[in-house]
């Protein structure tokens, strides 16, 4: 003959339990120092990330991929810009006739916060208008405002075809 | 007694640097994100190492705390 189990008392559960009807496992067994193992384990994959992003800033450059045609040349007027996608859709750029031979291509990429500069053919530079930073049209330095650094600039050449052709990763 | 409530205390104490660090962890990473925007890379180096810097420190606590 089997004995009868004593009675089992049966824990109540608070109002937000019924609402809420969840349950884990371990949801009540997570120590101090669990806790902080998961902040630690948190702050070493962002540290990693970090890291990573470091090397990608740094191994990034404008001039990248295989050559690829932009515009034909007889389609951008003297002093008129042309703007396109370089290296990545994602990569506003601008390109300028100068002159009926010359061509320049930079990043439109503010190099201060990354705001779009623009072509200023009264002042023949690239103009900031987020904080006032300008650019110098040919090179890309700065001229003046809070930029540090010149634009990005693309490597063109126009081809026999008469295309403009960024030439991407030099070999 | 008197150790125990210390230990305790202790623990407190290193699990809020821990959550301070990570904090800090997080600003970094939006810093690191304007680096990579801007292509600032001396900007990107310097909050990748403080970022470790950081991570090491937060690992270092771990050993203060109370199994």
């Amino acid at each position: 003959m089997t004995e009868p189990h004593p009675p089992v008392a049966v824990p109540v559960a608070p109002p937000w339990k019924r609402d809420f009807p969840y349950q884990s496992l371990s949801e009540e067994e997570v120590t101090r120092r669990e806790f902080a193992r998961y902040l630690v384990l948190g702050a070493g994959t962002i540290a990693v990330a970090n890291v990573g992003i470091a090397v990608w800033t740094q191994l990034r450059t404008i001039n990248t991929g295989e050559p690829r045609a932009l515009v034909p040349l007889a389609d951008v007027a003297v002093g008129e810009p042309h703007l396109f996608r370089y290296p990545e859709d994602d990569d506003p750029a601008i390109l300028v006739r100068l002159s009926p031979t010359e061509v320049v291509a930079f990043s439109q990429k503010c190099t201060h916060l990354g705001c779009v500069v623009y072509y200023e053919p009264d002042e023949d530079r690239w103009h900031c208008p987020c904080h006032e930073g300008n650019f110098e049209v040919r090179s890309g330095d700065v001229i003046s405002g809070p930029p540090t650094r010149p634009l990005g600039r693309i490597d063109l050449e126009v081809r026999d075809d008469g295309m403009i052709w960024a030439l991407g990763r030099p070999t | 007694m008197r150790t125990s409530e210390r230990a305790r205390r202790t623990s407190s104490a290193v699990v809020l640097y821990v959550i301070i660090l990570v904090a800090f962890q997080v600003f970094l990473i939006t810093v690191a994100v304007e680096a990579f925007q801007t292509d600032t890379e001396s900007l990107a180096w310097a909050t990748a190492a403080v970022s470790v810097v950081l991570f090491a420190g937060a690992a270092a606590f771990l050993r203060y705390l109370r199994p």
